[in-house]
């Protein structure tokens, strides 16, 4: 079956004084339906421009250089503006980090799952309200009948992200974009909005294309896998087999940053220390054609330093990674 | 795989387990802190009265404030309350009938104003780059021109009648608008929601009047108010210098037709003037009411 979205060799650059700066470089994937993708790696590294471009909201000095991204069987960069607006909110949907900001503070929740289906469903008022009910339900709102009658500051911050999600969900679109959903909210409601998630994708059969820091999200919800670094992809594959058998030194630096509960006494030698990757992403305009992770990475060699980043190398069923040193670092 | 992630946003799930208040609209709690203003309150009655007064007054007191009532410079008494003007013009019915004229002048310019400032300023925030460039410019345009010269010039060309008078008020003063309605809409174009709305599929026509616009509201209304008092004093202004419309009485009117016989009799212009007076500042007081009604910050805490 064709994926829902493909995007392909998708390049895009930064307008600078006389210049193009690339911010994404080359990234491939595709997410079919029912399943979700993570786009994996620290803030700087391309993630939400991703995002961005799949929407066509890119700011106005961001433009797609190359590559190509198809919905649904649907040329997303040849779209015309009124296609893009049929496309957004309709078959393609956001939800964004700041569930805080993301609502408007003049309308109330009811009006704004119900501006959705009004303008792609043609739904009366009273058909959106009812229909808004429905949905506040489906994203397990206590009290829909009365909340679909409140406004954004009378909701808590999960409770915003449910009703972002309702709309994002209200027309069923074929692919929702959750970037970094849960950053702005508690713990526990991490966990809640996680699962909210995975359940109705269960019931919708929609693709995700989940953008996000916590790995530990992406081994629970995602089945595949990007970890992009300075706007290249770096390792890609299955998550199961990127997590249990990370290839990539950036991927693994990650993994070693994840925190971990542990009951009893600290043991000495461990320390309790959380690990970190020394140095920062390189920032834009400063990416050379070698490895952008070369400064930071302890296992950087002469055959590093001397060659170009690497391609994405398939090296089994499930896993491709870009390193030159992989197959010594993690045989 | 436990992961730990840090988060501030602890006070979140508390505040859903607190039982959930009725909505009330952001309009009606503007409304209820309006009425808690003690001078927005004071000028909205002002006003009131003196509307009601322009609309009612005629049926009570029947004289043509154009026919000569009386004598020339009669003084207040029993012959004329407020005396009469050089022509021998009762300044009472003046004040009644003139009314009418000096505020629907007020109000209609202050529309004029509002619509051609919040149209001009909106596409200008909104669209950014060269739409922005354009548009700034032409509002400088209209900012270096005298606005009473302007205006002075507009009448003399179309003629001395209320509409051009309204029209050419409205025309010289709406830079002020454009300027602060662009501000705000540079300030809201890049939040959350709008890109949110955006995701949705929400159109520009629909960001721009029900996205941005109704947030960018809450300035753009209390300028709206003021754009009222000064369309009055322009309209006072212009009269004053000889370019009212000589065909129908109003405050404005008065003073200007009466100003060279001030030491004749003080009254011809006094009431005329306090009328002015007290419209522009109960206008003025309601526009201090809502800007404490809509903008939290000056908000006092009970």
């Amino acid at each position: 079956m064709a994926p829902v979205l493909s995007v392909q060799n998708l390049t895009v650059s930064m307008k600078g004084d006389n210049s193009l700066v690339p911010v994404l470089e080359n990234l491939s994937f595709d997410v079919a339906q029912g399943k979700t993708m993570a786009l994996v790696g620290e803030s700087g590294c391309g993630k939400s421009m991703t995002a961005l471009a799949i929407m066509r909201l890119l700011p106005e000095n961001f433009i797609i250089i190359s590559g190509s991204i198809t919905l649904d069987g649907e040329d997303v960069l040849a779209a015309a503006p009124a296609k893009l607006r049929g496309l957004r909110g309709n078959k393609m949907s956001m939800i964004f980090q700041e569930p805080m900001t993301a609502l408007n503070p003049l309308y109330t929740v009811g009006d704004q799952i119900g501006e959705v289906l009004r303008q792609h469903r043609k739904l009366s008022r009273r058909d959106a309200t009812e229909q808004a009910v429905n949905f506040l339900k489906a994203v397990q709102i206590p009290a829909a009948e009365r909340r679909v009658h409140a406004y954004p500051h009378q909701l808590s911050g999960g409770m915003r992200q449910r009703v972002m999600i309702a709309m994002a969900l209200a027309c069923r679109p074929k692919l929702l974009i959750a970037d970094e959903p849960t950053t702005a909210l508690d713990v526990t409601v991490q966990a809640q909005i996680f699962d909210l998630l995975s359940q109705l994708q269960d019931e919708t059969e929609t693709a995700i294309v989940l953008i996000t820091h916590d790995l530990g999200a992406v081994a629970e919800l995602a089945d595949d896998v990007a970890v992009l670094y300075a706007g290249r992809c770096i390792e890609q594959g299955a998550s199961r087999e990127i997590i249990s058998h990370a290839r990539h030194p950036y991927t693994r630096g990650l993994m070693a940053c994840v925190p971990h509960l542990q009951l009893g006494p600290v043991a000495s030698n461990t320390h309790g220390e959380l690990a970190e990757i020394p140095g920062m992403v390189p920032p834009l305009g400063a990416r050379g054609s070698d490895c952008a992770f070369l400064p930071r990475c302890a296992f950087a060699g002469e055959v590093c330093r001397s060659h170009p980043q690497p391609p994405l190398d398939r090296v089994d069923a499930s896993a491709a990674v870009s390193c030159w040193r992989h197959q010594e670092i993690a045989p | 795989m436990a992961a730990i992630e840090t988060s501030s946003a602890n006070t979140a799930r508390e505040a859903s387990v607190l039982p959930l208040r009725p909505a009330v609209s952001p309009a009606a709690a503007a409304l209820r802190q309006f009425c808690r203003s003690p001078s927005g309150v004071v000028g909205a009655v002002v006003l009131l009265v003196l509307i009601l007064t322009t609309i009612f007054g005629p049926h009570f007191y029947s004289i043509d404030p154009l026919d000569i009532a009386g004598a020339p410079f009669t003084p207040p008494g029993e012959d004329a309350w407020l005396g009469t003007d050089y022509l021998g013009r009762d300044i009472l019915a003046g004040l009644i009938y003139g009314g009418r004229a000096t505020l629907t002048v007020g109000g209609v310019a202050a529309v004029i104003t509002i619509m051609i400032g919040v149209t001009i300023g909106a596409l200008a925030g909104f669209f950014g780059g060269a739409v922005d460039t354009a548009l700034t410019k032409v509002t400088e345009f209209f900012q270096i021109l005298p606005p009473l010269l302007f205006a002075m010039v507009l009448v003399t060309l179309f003629g001395q009648t209320l509409t051009t008078i309204t029209i050419a008020i409205g025309v010289v003063s709406w830079t002020t608008a454009a300027r602060l309605t662009r501000a705000e809409f540079l300030r809201l174009r890049n939040l959350d929601f709008v890109k949110a709305s955006r995701a949705a599929g929400a159109g520009n026509g629909h960001l721009i009047w029900r996205v941005v616009l109704p947030n960018a509201l809450p300035p753009i209304i209390v300028s709206a108010t003021l754009a009222i008092g000064v369309a009055i004093l322009f309209e006072g202004g212009l009269s004053f210098l000889g370019l009212g419309d000589p065909n129908t009485m109003s405050w404005g009117l008065m003073i200007g037709q009466n100003r060279n016989y001030v030491l004749d009799g003080w009254w011809t212009v006094t009431f005329p003037g306090a009328a002015i007076f007290v419209a522009v500042l109960a206008i003025s007081l309601i526009g201090d009411g809502i800007n404490d009604a809509i903008n939290p910050r000056l908000r006092k805490r009970g």
